[in-house]
């Protein structure tokens, strides 16, 4: 296996099912700490961009936020306006907001590794119908995008905004969007045309795609499967609970099992990214 | 045998009052590569489309067609390939990879197949590079080298191409013609092509056709064919310099299509003791309509500067044209100067008054007005006389007349109409400085030289013109000065017949061909007139 971004986009939308499913849906706190923790490494070894101030903000309005909302739980720290603040309530604050700020990271890493093409070869392979549909609206969107300024400008060149003011702007806006439409069904007039000359509807389509789907990538999907069942049928055995007071049922042996197998989930494309790294390493000092 | 006959193809619109195409006949044998000339409306798109099953509109046809020995609605959409003049719309999907294998995918082709045929085309066609890429970010050019991939995989026994080149700039539209040449010579591929830009086309093809008014007054093999227009001056002007040159000099022999064989052309008739004619003196007024200094202007900041302080100066009542590759910052520089665009740095004034004065769209009241290069985006009713109305502009306002198109929608014109109509409305707020971004794109020779008769008409009353285009024969035909664009800054500025005569390569076919024999000639009319005062038999005057 290699990292994420170098499978078949199917295999790594299974890996991502399995692993932030479980963390969306699963409050225990073994499994969220590992989800965090898993989500914040891959961000920072994967391809995730862009800066952490959100995710901080969000932490910290979710976390206190929860005790402020809820008072329920039995231990009282203090009183703030009249209101407790409970243990329970902060620690589920704590733990919802560290749910929600993995869940977050998760996502991050995916939109970085699914560029529009592999999201597209997925809904590809639910409907070839769709995925075309779908890939002529990605192209088109933009495009209106900037046909709408070309003609904005063309029209202020023109002299057709009379005075620098808001209902002479929206006026324009208005004479703009019309435009836009005609333009729209010009266009497809000759997208059409370049369709049927190319034998669209002509017969039954078939679907290609740049993607192939390898031994590996069968691996990497039966692996995230497998840890996933592992670990759903591991924390069937384990109760925890928040409220009214903070309890944890014994944890049998299978429990730990679905511990551990939701931590090689979580830390597999650390490790995959890490094994390449090391990789190239070596190769690079055979050179 | 033949790959494709036409017989006595009669061909009428329906509610149309006369036939778009009348009595068409000719053939194509396979392998051959085949030109099509003809003004805009002359019936070439229509020729074409009837070729095409899916593409062929509906009316009332009488004649044959015969392809392949067949009925043309019997052969399957793969074997006849068609590629059309936008580059833009013609593309369907989001991605060049996705967009070669469109065809295939219908074609119901299994995956491992297309993935082959794919590959093999993109590896031909150079286009491994951006192979992944968004079509968005693909220049025209690159964009109907796409286009034209997307067909070839399919691999068709006959290429229809209608006017494949009219949206591209010059360097583009080589590249794009020396592929499909390749492309005819290396597998044997029967192309059948319609098109305004004759330069290249004619000496590569092996047969010229010329419709006019959808008759085909003209079929045989080009050097024939050229011969053959000596009095037919509308046909005349579309083709390439050599032949004009030709026939402007009364000529003998075999006519000479190529730059090449117009030099041999030249040397083995005329010779050359007079090497110039006496150039009038250039004069312009000293009042700048447009003056730029040190313009620094980038889209955005982490983005290299695309004007890179540059200045120009055009005077007032002047007709200048701005030539300069793709990206050298023409666009832009109109853009800035009709306001549109605010540079960093440097100070442009308009009508002697800084741009930044002009307050409250005072600018485009009697002052500066842009014409864009997608002349589209300046309709936004249903009618041309809507048009016009929507701006107060009486008919006889104007230095030509629409009123034959009134009743039209601006979209269904040809290009040369649509330009006409979208300089009418520019016009209608009276500008003193007109700013022409390519304005000569998609025309036809015909079209072109009525063009620049409205622009001198407009120079006459006063209007200052200032022209961004690529188009070499219109700026040393219309322009009172020219200067070349690159990167960013104006590098030279001149009069055509000096400033043509010093480029080697960005220069009329005109300067090519007579080149280091007579000195500044630019034009096919002052070649001509060089070469006539050099006639064998006369005596040299000067």
């Amino acid at each position: 296996m290699q990292s994420l971004a170098h499978h078949n986009p199917a295999a790594v939308a299974v890996y991502f099912a399995g692993v932030a499913g479980i963390a969306m849906f699963c409050m225990d706190p073994v499994i969220l700490t590992l989800s965090l923790v898993g989500s914040l490494l891959y961000f920072a070894v994967g391809g995730g961009r862009g800066g952490h101030w959100f995710g901080l903000l969000l932490f910290a309005a979710m976390a206190i936020a929860g005790p402020v909302l809820s008072h329920n739980g039995v231990t009282v720290l203090f009183v703030l306006n009249h209101n407790p603040v409970t243990l329970e309530a902060v620690i589920y604050g704590v733990a919802s907001a560290g749910m929600i700020v993995a869940v977050l990271y998760w996502f991050r890493s995916f939109t970085a590794i699914m560029t529009s093409d592999k999201l597209l070869y997925l809904f590809g392979r639910l409907s070839p119908r769709l995925a075309l549909v779908l890939s002529m609206a990605l192209r088109f969107v933009p495009l209106f995008g900037r046909q709408a300024k070309k003609i904005n400008a063309a029209q202020r060149a023109l002299g057709l905004y009379k005075d620098d003011n808001l209902i002479d702007t929206f006026r324009g806006g208005l004479r703009v969007f019309s435009v836009l439409i005609t333009w729209g069904l010009e266009q497809g007039v000759v997208t059409a045309d370049s369709m049927v000359a190319r034998g669209y509807g002509a017969g039954r389509r078939t679907h290609f795609d740049i993607f192939p789907f390898g031994l590996w990538d069968g691996v990497l999907t039966l692996t995230s499967v497998a840890l996933t069942a592992l670990t759903l049928a591991g924390l069937r055995q384990v109760a925890f609970t928040y409220y009214p007071a903070i309890t944890i049922s014994h944890i049998p042996p299978l429990g730990w099992v679905g511990y551990a197998a939701y931590a090689l989930l979580v830390l597999l494309p650390t490790l995959l990214q890490g094994k390449e790294a090391l990789q190239w390493r070596c190769l690079r000092l055979k050179i | 045998m033949a790959l494709l006959a036409v017989e006595n193809l009669t061909f009428t619109y329906p509610g149309a009052a006369a036939p778009a195409l009348q009595n068409v006949s000719f053939s194509l044998e396979a392998g051959s590569f085949t030109v099509m000339a003809g003004a805009t409306g002359s019936g070439k798109s229509t020729l074409l489309r009837l070729l095409k099953k899916e593409l062929a509109p509906l009316g009332q046809l009488t004649g044959a067609i015969t392809l392949n020995g067949t009925d043309p609605a019997a052969v399957p959409a793969a074997q006849v390939g068609y590629v059309a003049q936008q580059p833009e719309q013609q593309i369907v999907t989001d991605k060049v990879w996705h967009e070669l294998a469109f065809g295939l995918e219908n074609m119901g082709l299994p995956k491992k197949e297309i993935g082959r045929r794919v590959a093999e085309m993109a590896a031909y066609f150079g286009i491994e590079a951006w192979y992944d890429r968004p079509v968005s970010e693909l220049s025209g050019g690159q964009k109907q080298l796409l286009n034209l991939a997307s067909v070839m995989v399919m691999q068709p026994g006959l290429l229809l191409l209608d006017e494949p080149t009219a949206q591209l700039d010059p360097i583009a539209a080589a590249d794009f013609m020396a592929t499909v040449h390749k492309i005819n010579r290396e597998f044997g591929l029967t192309v059948l092509l319609a098109e305004h830009r004759l330069e290249e086309a004619v000496p590569l093809c092996d047969r010229l056709l010329v419709l006019e008014n959808g008759a085909l007054p003209v079929n045989a093999p080009p050097t024939q064919a050229a011969a053959a227009l000596a009095d037919r001056p509308e046909l005349l002007c579309a083709m390439p310099s050599a032949v004009q040159l030709y026939h402007a000099v009364g000529g003998q022999g075999p006519c000479p299509l190529s730059v090449r064989q117009g030099r041999q052309f030249v040397t083995a008739h005329f010779g050359n003791a007079v090497r110039s004619l006496p150039a009038p003196p250039a004069v312009h007024s000293e009042k700048p309509a447009l003056a730029l200094q040190g313009v620094r202007l980038r889209y955005q900041r982490h983005l290299p500067d695309v004007l890179q302080g540059t200045d120009l100066t055009v005077y007032e009542g002047e007709l200048f044209c701005l030539l300069g590759g793709n990206g050298s910052g023409k666009s832009t520089l109109l853009a800035a100067a009709a306001g549109l665009a605010q540079p960093y740095m440097g100070r442009i004034a308009v009508l002697g008054k800084p741009i930044k004065q002009y307050k409250n769209q005072s600018l485009y009241r009697n002052g500066v007005a842009l014409l864009p290069q997608d002349v589209q985006t300046v309709f936004l009713r249903n009618t041309v006389a809507e048009e016009l109305a929507d701006v107060d502009l009486a008919a006889e306002e104007l230095p030509f007349d629409l009123s034959p198109l009134y009743d039209r929608h601006p979209y269904d014109l040809s290009g040369g109409e649509q330009q006409l109509v979208a300089l009418a409305k520019v016009l209608a707020a009276r500008p003193k400085l007109l700013l022409l971004d390519e304005p000569t794109k998609g025309l036809d020779a015909y079209t072109k030289q009525r063009f620049i008769g409205v622009l001198r008409q407009l120079q006459g009353q006063g209007v200052t013109v200032v022209a961004v285009t690529h188009d070499v024969a219109f700026a040393c035909a219309c322009a009172d000065r020219c200067g070349l664009l690159f990167r960013g800054q104006v590098v030279s500025v001149g009069v055509p017949a000096e400033f043509f005569a010093q480029n080697a390569f960005y220069t009329t076919a005109a300067s090519r061909i007579t080149r280091g024999y007579y000195d500044g000639a630019v034009t096919v009319e002052a070649a001509a007139r060089l070469c006539l005062l050099n006639a064998p038999g006369k005596e040299p005057t000067a």
